[in-house]
C-alpha cells in the first residue's frame, strides 16, 4: 500500500513537472525550423502548410502564456511537422522543377545538334 | 415490457461491447481512420519505403500512438494529436521520397547532359572535318579548272599563231593576202580552201568564239566601188565558212573599202599589204571589239 502511495505520488509529480514546464526549446525549434523552410521558398512551393505552422506556433506561444503548457506542447509538436512538411515539400518542388528545366535542356540540345546534322547532310 | 427492457440492457451492455471485442477496437475516429488509409497507401509505395524510410517510420510511430491511446480509450484529443502528427510524417515521407528520387534524377540527367554534350562535340568536329574535305576538294576541282582554261587557252594561242593571227588592241587578229582571190573578183579562189578549213577548225573548236570578218583594199578606184568589193569579198568568206558547217550568227561582215590602210598606196608593195582580209576574233563572251578609228 505504501509503495503504490510512493507511485502515485511520483507519477503525479512527474506528470506535473512536464506540465508545469514552458515548452520555451520546442516553440524555439519550431521557430527554427519555420525560418528554414521560409529560406527553401516554402512562401511559394507550401504557402497553405507554411501558414498553418505559423498559426499553431502563434496559438502554441498563446496557451504556453495562459500556463496550458501540456496543450502549447501539443500545438508545438503540431507546428512542427507542418513546418517540416512545408520544408520538405519546398525541397522536393524545387528539386523536380529542376529535374524538368534540366531535361528540358537536354532535350533542346539534342534537337539542336539534330538540327546541324541535317544542315551538315544537305550541304554536302 | 420489463422483459424488453432487460433484454436491451443486456444487449447493450454485454453484446456490443463483445462485438466490437472481436472486431478490433472500433476505428471509427475519422482523424486517426484518414492517417492510417495514408499510411498504408505510403506503405505500399515502393518509391517511398526506398527513398524515405526513416520518416515513414517516424509516421508509424505517431500512429501506432494514436491507436494505442484509442484503444485505451484514451484522451480524444491525444488520439487525434497523433493521428494529426502521424498523417503529416507521412506526407513528409512522400515528398522526401520525392525529393531524394528528383535529386537522383538530377545526378542522372547532368550525367547525360554531358554525354549529349560529348556527342554534339564529335558531331560539331565531325561536321567541320566534312566541312573542310569539301572544300578542299571544291578547291580542287577550281585548280583543275583553271588548269583547263590555261591549257585550252595555250592551245588557243598555239592554233592562232599556226594561223598567223597576230595579237591587237582589239584581240586576236589574223589577216589574209588578197591571194586569195583573183584580181577585181570577189570570188575565193582553189588557194584559200586551207585558210577556210583552218578557221572553220578553229571555230569549231572554240565555239565559244565569234569573228568578224572585214574587207580592205587599197585606193586604186571608186571609194564606192571598193567598199562594195571589200564587202563582197567578205561576204565570199562567210559564206564559205558556213558552208564548212560554222552558224551563220557567229560570222558578222563589214566592207571598210580603201580605210584603215596598214600601208603607203604610193607604191605596188604597200597596196599589196592593203589589199587584205582581216578576221577578228571575240574574246571568250563572244564579243568582238569595232574599230574606233
Amino acid at each position: 500500500m505504501r509503495q503504490l502511495l510512493l507511485l502515485t505520488s511520483f507519477l503525479f509529480i512527474t506528470t506535473a513537472c512536464a506540465s508545469t514546464k514552458p515548452p520555451n526549446d520546442k516553440l524555439t525549434q519550431v521557430e527554427s525550423t519555420i525560418q528554414q523552410a521560409e529560406q527553401v521558398g516554402a512562401e511559394n512551393y507550401a504557402p497553405l502548410e507554411i501558414r498553418e505552422a505559423r498559426k499553431k506556433l502563434a496559438e502554441a506561444r498563446e496557451l504556453s502564456a495562459k500556463e496550458n503548457y501540456e496543450k502549447a506542447k501539443r500545438t508545438a509538436d503540431r507546428a512542427m511537422v507542418d513546418a517540416e512538411l512545408a520544408q520538405m515539400k519546398s525541397l522536393s518542388e524545387k528539386a523536380q522543377k529542376a529535374v524538368r528545366q534540366l531535361r528540358e535542356s537536354i532535350r533542346v540540345l539534342q534537337e539542336e545538334i539534330q538540327n546541324n546534322l541535317d544542315k551538315t547532310e544537305n550541304r554536302s | 415490457m420489463k422483459n424488453f427492457q432487460i433484454k436491451a440492457f443486456f444487449i447493450a451492455t454485454i453484446i456490443i461491447p463483445l462485438m466490437a471485442g472481436c472486431g478490433g477496437p472500433p476505428q471509427n475516429n475519422p482523424l486517426l481512420m484518414e492517417a492510417e488509409r495514408a499510411y498504408s497507401q505510403a506503405e505500399s509505395d515502393s518509391l517511398i519505403v526506398m527513398k524515405a524510410p526513416v520518416a515513414l517510420k517516424e509516421a508509424e510511430e505517431a500512429l501506432e500512438q494514436s491507436q494505442q491511446i484509442w484503444k485505451e480509450k484514451g484522451e480524444k484529443d491525444l488520439v487525434e494529436h497523433y493521428a494529426y502528427i502521424a498523417h503529416q510524417k507521412t506526407k513528409i515521407a512522400r515528398e522526401t521520397a520525392q525529393l531524394n528520387a528528383a535529386q537522383d534524377e538530377v545526378e542522372r540527367a547532368e550525367s547525360e547532359r554531358k554525354e549529349v554534350l560529348i556527342e554534339a562535340r564529335k558531331a560539331e568536329a565531325i561536321a567541320a572535318e566534312q566541312r573542310a574535305e569539301k572544300a578542299l576538294t571544291e578547291l580542287q576541282e577550281e585548280r583543275e579548272e583553271a588548269e583547263k582554261a590555261r591549257q585550252k587557252a595555250t592551245e588557243l594561242a598555239d592554233r592562232l599563231s599556226e594561223m598567223e593571227a597576230r595579237q591587237s588592241d582589239r584581240g586576236m587578229v589574223l589577216t589574209l593576202s588578197d591571194v586569195l582571190f583573183d584580181f577585181d573578183s570577189a570570188t575565193l579562189n582553189s588557194g584559200a580552201n586551207k585558210v577556210v578549213n583552218e578557221v572553220s577548225a578553229f571555230l569549231k573548236e572554240f565555239n565559244d568564239r565569234t569573228v568578224q570578218i572585214e574587207g580592205f583594199t587599197d585606193s586604186i578606184g571608186s571609194a564606192a566601188y571598193n567598199k562594195d568589193l571589200s564587202q563582197r569579198r567578205a561576204d565570199a568568206l562567210k559564206r564559205a565558212l558556213i558552208e564548212t558547217g560554222i552558224a551563220s550568227n557567229r560570222i558578222t561582215t563589214i566592207g571598210y573599202g580603201e580605210e584603215f590602210p596598214v600601208a603607203t598606196n604610193m607604191n605596188e608593195a604597200g597596196r599589196q599589204q592593203n589589199r587584205r582580209v582581216e578576221i577578228v576574233i571575240s574574246n571568250e563572251n563572244g564579243v568582238v571589239s569595232q574599230r574606233t578609228e
